[in-house]
Order: C-alpha cells, then structure tokens, then sequence
C-alpha cells in the first residue's frame, strides 16, 4: 500500500512568507499538511507548538489571515497534496461550525483535525464537515479499547490519526504494544489511512512507523527547525526525508 | 426535580467533553468511580466522618448584627472560612481524594489560581500518603505566597506556570497536560465546577453541603427561608454548592463576578456579563474571548476569581435565569474586605469580599430582606495585597 505522510506547520509562522515557502517545499515530499491555526490555549501542544502558536498570536495572525495562504498554497501544490486544517475546537464553534468549514471548503481544504473533540463530541462537527465535502479525522491512542477503535476507524475520512504515545505534541514516540495493537485493529477496519503521529522526529521514528502504520506525521521538529534554523535547513531536512523513503 | 447535567454530561446547551481522545476513559472511569460511590454508604460514611472531625463541618451559619444594622438586611454569613484550611475547597477535595483512592491512583495533580484548592489538595494528599504536584502561574505564586510555602510545607510540589497569562486559566492548561501524559497512573482533583464531565456534577456534588447546611440552618434560626443567596463566581465552585439546593426555590440567588478595574477588556473578568458561549478547559461555556475567539486576558485583584471562563452549569443558570449574574469591583470588594474586618472582626478572603461588596453596594435591594453570604473563605492569604491597596 502507497505510504501517507504528513508534516504540520503552525500557519503564518514564523512569518507568512516562510510558511507559504514551507509548505509547498515540505509537499514536495509529503502527501498532507496540517496547518495549525494559533490558538491562545493549546491544550494538546507541548512548548515548540505552544510557543509558535504563542508567537503567531503576537504577530496578529488570526485565522482568516492564515486562510488566505492557505489558498495560496493550493493554488502552488498539486491536487492529490491534501492540506487540513488542524484546530481547537474553541476556533470552530466559536465563529459558527456551519461557518467555519465554508471556510475551509473556499481555501481548497480537504480536512480538519480537531485535538479536543474526542469520538463522542464529534458528530456536531464531523456531519457539517461531510456536508460540505470536508473530511473529519478522528483519533486512536494508546487507551482506546478495541470498541473504540473500530468506531473510530468507521467514522474518520481523511485519514486516522493515531497518537504515539498518552501525552502532548513534542515528547518522544511511543511504540508500545497498546498503539501497535490499536494500529492493526484500526488497519482492519478503517476505509482511511491509519497515520502515526506525535513524537516522530527522526528518519528512523518514521520508518519505524511505517512498519505498522500507512504513514506518519511530523510536526514538532519541523515547526522548530522552521523558526530556529531557517528555511534552507528545513528544505535540506525535506531532501534527507526523500532520499530515505521511496515517495 | 433537577436531574442536570443529563447522561452525557450538558446542562442544557453547555458542558460535554472536549479533552483530547486519550484522556476520554480516564474521565470514564472518574464517572464510573463517582457513580460507585452515589451508591456506597462505606463511602459516603467516610467522607461524612472526614468532613466532622477533620474539617469542622458543620460551618456556622452567623448572624452579623452591626453589618445588618449598617446595611438595613438581615446578614447571615455561612462561615466557609472556619473551614480547616480556610476555604470551601476542602469540601471537594476530601470527595475527590476518596474517588482517586477507590480508583487506585497513587498521584494527585491539581491547579490553583489563590492557593486555596492547592493547599486542600496538598493537605487532603498528605492526609491519604499519596504524592502531589500543584500547578500555580507565576503571577499568583508572587501574590499568594503563604499559600505557597502551605504548599511545600505540606508535601507537595509546587510547579510555577510561565505560559499564556501565568494565572489560573495557564495553571489549569499545565495540569491537563500532565494528566493526559499520566493518566493511568494520576487524579487530577480540579478545583472549580469547570473541565470535561464529570467534573462541574462532582464538584458541585462535593462542594452542595455548603447550601444544604445553610439551608438547615437558617430555617433553624429565622423559622423560614431566606429572601437572597449570594456568592462570589470565579469558576463558580462556592456558588454552584450554596445555590443548588436553592435552585428550585423562590430564593433570589445572585453570582458576583469580579468586576476588576472596569469593564474594558483584559480589566475584569466577569464573564457571564460580557462573555460569549465557547470551548475552554473541557467544556462549552461563556468564556472572554476576542472576535477570532481567542481567550483574551482577565485581571481580578483576587486570584481566586482571575479566571476567563465559568462553570457551564452557571453558563446554563444564566440563560435559564434561575441565578442572576452581576460584578464588583476591585475597589469595592476591598472596601468590603476592611468593613466586614471592622464591623465583624472577621477577615474575609478577597473572593469572598465580592459577594460582601456587591451587598453593600447595592444595600437599598436588599433594605429588610434576609440575605445569606456564603463567606467561602478567609483573607490571611490575602494580607499583602489588603496591605499594598489600602495602604495600612
């Protein structure tokens, strides 16, 4: 099966250039981006996501601000890159659900990933969501029983995303027994990719991913390398990436 | 009959569970716990046995005769801050170390914003030989310092949150960050009637004792039922359980959120007066939040009440009307503070000195009225601030 892989990047930053650059950059070798929208309480996020999410609000970058490099970026990228919007639930609810994935579909989004809707709060987003063509991901992890699985795995479009470890973004990776088990039962079940994220840092974190998992996603290290070293280490880091999985 | 929250944990339109997917059994098996022990007198014993001989309860229920005779109401103050460590928190915080016990949880977390829930929590962790971690911002760690060094002195670690605002909101983040790592191994006693269901139910559960007491009570000394209830809303913890009992009655029930300098933003924090329904900590609720919803900052000379968001059962009592929601000022409820000091010779905590401060601003509402305060705390904690505002 074709691999899936993914990167986040925190939208707009560390500035709206840098992150247009990125993204189209970082496609060149992933399938999807995550674009986090900043957010004031970032509940999921250890500090580099905190920080940049911090750090983008004290620019003034609010969401519309990102959608509309988010419409530039699809314009740059081919269409079977898919982007999705990754946010707290507070952003969605807030400026109207109905609202929010008009949004989403007028950018050229294809999906959304909220970190603080469980499976049982999902409906009142993920119906909007499919309404307007607009995939909903939804979450395995380590704690999820094999019930819970399978309704995750039966309900998420887009891909399924199947955290690490029990923890926030940034920590390190977890392949324990709990998530591989998890992993294959979602594999079964699952019309969707099933990708393995939070924690995964290294080539050797993603191809130990992808001994289970159709793919994996990298954020942290990615959103760090972006702010403290600068686009052309971020780009070698994207050619390393390529060199040691066959796209 | 009031049967909120329903079986999946909304007060009406508020409340429900938005944590991330691997905290959701976790909080599954909080409710299982909680439910066990709804049926478990050995449990309820226990914690009736805790709350008598451990923590003074019952608290009286106080006729304050010059503060009536200034303000032309009949004052009764329901005496949380002779509670043992001088708040109502430690109400909530004996249930929930029960529950964490039952459930076999060696770590207890918590978040505090005045210390007050971080040192019953500290206190009720010692009590039961069980290790604690307290996350306190760093603003409040500067203007709550003896409750700080309670703490410590207790046994706990005392975390300093440097994120966001460095007051409680950033606190309670920090928290559900540890609790989301640790989950298998860690309770987090949350100190108000906010977070993900079950939370607001237990804790205003635990903290309902308050309002059934005062109910007894001043049926005991007046021979019927008051006119008004009155409490101070941060989260809404002391109000939720002095209102509750109420909530059916013709009792008038008043929340005083804190007004802070003005009603500009990032000057106050009364939510319920100028919040706008979102997602914050776990729940939907009125939360302070700017145009793209992001949390906006609050500012209370009380650490306690320095908080952008409320309890969604409050969120629901607003809409519904069964409570009404007004605010006081930093101003005010310091002047409150050295009255009640003067008149009673009892220091009230900056919290309560709202609901007190409201009452006096407003006397002419309440002129031969019987009025029940719920004095949810005492002010030692407060002392350096007192001393920095009134200049004494």
């Amino acid at each position: 099966m074709k691999t899936y892989n993914g990167m986040y990047l925190m939208g707009n930053h560390p500035d709206e250039d840098t992150f247009v650059q990125a993204a189209v950059r970082g496609l060149e070798f992933f399938d999807f981006l995550e674009i986090g929208l900043p957010f004031s309480d970032p509940v999921a996020d250890g500090d580099v996501i905190s920080n940049a999410s911090n750090t983008a609000l004290e620019k003034g970058v609010t969401p519309d601000k990102v959608f509309r490099n988010i419409e530039k970026i699809r314009t740059l990228v081919p269409g079977h890159k898919h982007l999705y919007v990754m946010t707290y639930a507070n952003h969605v609810y807030f400026r109207g659900i109905d609202t929010f994935m008009e949004a989403c579909v007028s950018s050229g989004v294809n999906g959304i990933i909220i970190p603080d809707v469980p499976c049982r709060e999902s409906v009142r987003f993920s119906s909007v969501a499919s309404a307007n063509g607009i995939w909903y991901v939804q979450f395995i992890t380590p704690e999820s029983s094999r019930e819970q699985v399978i309704e995750a795995s039966a309900t998420a479009t887009g891909f399924l995303y199947s955290i690490s470890v029990r923890g926030i973004t940034g920590g390190k990776a977890g392949f324990s027994d709990d998530i591989l088990d998890n992993i294959r039962i979602a594999r079964e079940f699952s019309r969707v990719p099933v990708v393995l994220g939070f924690g995964i840092k290294t080539i050797d974190d993603g191809i130990k991913s992808l001994h289970s998992a159709d793919g994996f996603i990298m954020g942290t290290r990615l959103v760090d390398m972006l702010y403290s070293k600068g686009l052309d280490s971020f780009s070698m880091f994207i050619s390393e990436l390529s060199n040691n999985y066959s796209v | 009959m009031y049967t909120m929250p329903d079986e999946i944990g909304y007060f009406g339109e508020y409340g429900g569970v938005f944590i991330p997917e691997t905290l959701v059994n976790t909080l599954n098996e909080l409710e299982s716990a909680y439910n066990f022990f709804c049926q478990d007198n050995n449990m309820q014993d226990e914690l009736r046995q805790l709350l008598q001989h451990y923590a003074g309860r019952p608290t009286p229920l106080y006729l304050a005769r010059r503060l009536s005779e200034k303000y032309g109401a009949t004052i009764y103050l329901k005496r949380e801050d002779l509670l043992h460590t001088g708040a109502h928190k430690l109400n909530n915080t004996l249930g929930q170390i029960l529950l964490a016990g039952y459930m076999g949880k060696k770590r207890i977390i918590a978040e505090t914003g005045a210390g007050q829930h971080g040192v019953a929590t500290a206190t009720v962790a010692a009590l039961m030989g069980m290790e604690c971690t307290v996350y306190m911002g760093s603003v409040d760690m500067e203007r709550q310092r003896p409750n700080v060094s309670r703490m410590k002195l207790l046994g706990a670690e005392v975390v300093p949150v440097n994120h966001g605002s460095r007051t409680l909101k950033d606190a309670i983040n920090q928290a559900l960050r540890d609790w989301v790592t640790n989950c298998n191994s860690t309770h987090y006693i949350l100190g108000s009637v906010v977070g993900p269901h079950p939370f607001p139910r237990i804790v205003r559960d635990f903290q309902s004792i308050i309002g059934e007491e005062s109910l007894t009570q001043v049926i005991e000394q007046t021979g019927g039922m008051p006119d008004d209830a009155i409490a101070c809303v941060g989260g809404g913890s002391n109000a939720a359980g002095f209102f509750h009992p109420f909530i059916h009655s013709k009792v008038k029930l008043t929340g005083v959120e804190a007004g802070g300098r003005g009603m500009s933003d990032g000057d106050h924090c009364a939510t319920l007066t100028t919040g706008k329904p979102g997602i914050l900590h776990g729940c939907i609720t009125y939360i302070i939040q700017d145009n793209n919803g992001q949390v906006l900052p609050v500012h209370s000379v009380s650490a306690g009440l320095d908080y952008p968001a409320v309890g969604p059962e409050h969120s629901f009592w607003k809409d519904s009307g069964q409570v009404s929601y007004a605010h006081c000022s930093d101003t005010q409820a310091m002047r409150a503070c050295v009255e009640l000091s003067r008149l009673e010779g009892i220091i009230p905590a900056l919290e309560s000195s709202h609901a007190l401060g409201y009452l006096m601003e407003h006397s002419e509402k309440f002129r031969n009225r019987t009025v029940l305060i719920n004095l949810s705390g005492r002010g030692d904690k407060d002392m350096d601030t007192i001393l920095k505002e009134t200049g004494l």
